[in-house]
């Protein structure tokens, strides 16, 4: 067997009992205008959905979005984070109109720092056994059903993963991580880091596999300036626009799309 | 004879931009500025429009302390798109500073956001100064393209366009669009004065 084949999803590794999950039809509307359009009125609910872009691609600030605005409309969410201390992502969040402090002391929007769990858990910070990693997304699980969250982001599966030592071990994780979100009855954005201007979806290439949805959050270089843009690559369960947008980030209106203008790009 | 100048611009600009939707002016560089002052003074004297004005020639700064009642008008709105790229960094609460005139999709989405803000019963109007600065950033045919998206959002939103081109930078590709896309084409020459 290849090393591509060993990493190809296997559908029956996510057991999940069917009659457990209630989600409704509606969309979850992510907040950002022209995304929802995009999409159809927004993600599915319940889906997985790749968030994938580089450093400083608005990933985070997108995830964000998300989740506040699921609060505004009374769904609660949690916000996992593996990269940055809470301290700092709250003060970036401060400067967005859309981020409300009373969401985060409501318990509406729920930030935690995983390492801080893995630490009460006694885990090695920089290295996982699969038995950690196992604990790890049992509590995460547990969170998740004791918020009732109905939106859940992890910031980021690649970082996550990182602190696993082998191949095995990450696909082995990841599935894991498949299964468990899919039993959920929630909606969930794993961000996802890849090197810039590389048109691929994950770092170690199996975590699209997991995902009903990709959204790639990449640049377009126009004489030496970077223009930000997104693009739906795939997205289970709704027709939606694979054009490329253009995307800009203000402190006003938070992630805001249009059409990516193509002449000699 | 100066007076008269302006006082025949400002006639031209009224009639056109009341009548038509899109309008494309097409001046020699030595007519620029008074087309300028009869468009800031015809601006000042219509308080039922709403005005947004995209400086690409030259910065905002410069165009308030050539008008300065521009800067006390509650009726305009500046899109400062050459600001940042040269390295100035002033701020003014009338103004949104865009960093690089080549991110010509902000552009649209900076003058999308404030009409959007506007009440209907005022005239919305939009004044592209200048078309063809736009070309010493950006290639022609991505101008085009800017300048087709832009007119078919604007039509879609009720809002008037008023779009200054410099003869001596146009080229094919601007001439063309500019015929194609307005209603109603002013073409000012030095004769005229």
């Amino acid at each position: 067997m290849t090393d591509s084949e060993s990493y190809m999803y296997n559908q029956n590794e996510i057991k999940v009992d069917e009659n457990e999950i209630s989600l409704d039809n509606c969309p979850c509307i992510t907040g950002i205008e022209e995304l929802d359009q995009k999409l159809g009125g927004g993600l599915p609910s319940g889906n997985t959905v790749l968030l994938v872009g580089s450093s400083g691609s608005g990933k985070t600030t997108l995830s964000m979005q998300f989740l506040t605005n699921g609060a505004k409309n009374g769904e609660r969410g949690v916000f996992f984070t593996i990269t940055e201390p809470l301290f700092k992502l709250t003060k970036n969040l401060e400067r967005f109109d859309f981020y409300d402090k009373k969401m985060i002391e409501s318990g509406m929007v729920n930030l935690i720092d995983l390492r801080i769990i893995s630490e009460r858990l006694g885990l090695d910070a920089e290295k996982y056994t699969v038995e950690d990693a196992s604990a790890l997304l049992e509590i995460l699980k547990d969170i998740a059903d004791e918020l009732d969250v109905k939106r859940l982001v992890i910031d980021s599966v690649t970082a996550l993963c990182y602190r696993l030592q082998t191949k095995e071990m990450i696909r082995d994780f990841i599935f894991k991580l498949g299964s468990s979100l899919a039993s959920m009855n929630c909606t969930t954005i794993l961000t996802s880091e890849v090197p810039p201007n590389e048109l691929k979806y994950s770092h170690y290439g199996i975590e699209e596999f997991i995902a009903d949805g990709i959204i790639f959050l990449g640049d377009v270089d126009r004489k030496g300036d970077l223009i930000r843009t997104l693009q739906v690559i795939k997205m289970r369960g709704t027709y939606h626009s694979r054009t490329k947008s253009a995307m800009s980030i203000s402190s006003k209106n938070g992630i805001e799309l249009t059409p990516l203008l193509k002449s000699r790009v | 004879m100066g007076n008269t100048l302006i006082d025949g611009l400002k006639e031209r600009v009224s009639q056109a931009i009341t009548i038509n939707k899109s309008v494309g002016v097409i001046l020699p560089s030595s007519n620029y500025s008074d087309m300028l002052q009869a468009l800031f003074e015809h601006m000042s004297s219509r308080n039922d429009h709403f005005w947004v004005y995209v400086a690409i020639a030259k910065p905002y700064e410069n165009i308030v302390k050539q008008f300065d009642y521009a800067s006390q008008m509650t009726n305009i709105r500046f899109i400062d798109c050459v600001s940042r790229a040269a390295g100035l960094t002033n701020k003014d609460p009338n103004c949104i500073y865009i960093e690089s005139p080549s991110y010509l999709e902000k552009i649209i989405v900076e003058i999308m956001n404030i009409f959007k803000e506007v009440g209907d019963q005022l005239q919305k109007t939009l004044v592209i100064d200048s078309l063809t600065s736009l070309l010493i950033y950006n290639d022609d045919a991505l101008v085009t393209e800017f300048f087709t998206h832009l007119i078919n959002r604007t039509r879609l939103k009720d809002i008037h366009t008023f779009s200054l081109a410099i003869e001596e930078e146009m080229d094919d590709y601007i001439n063309k669009i500019l015929y194609l896309r307005s209603n109603k084409i002013i073409k000012l020459r030095e004769s005229f004065i």
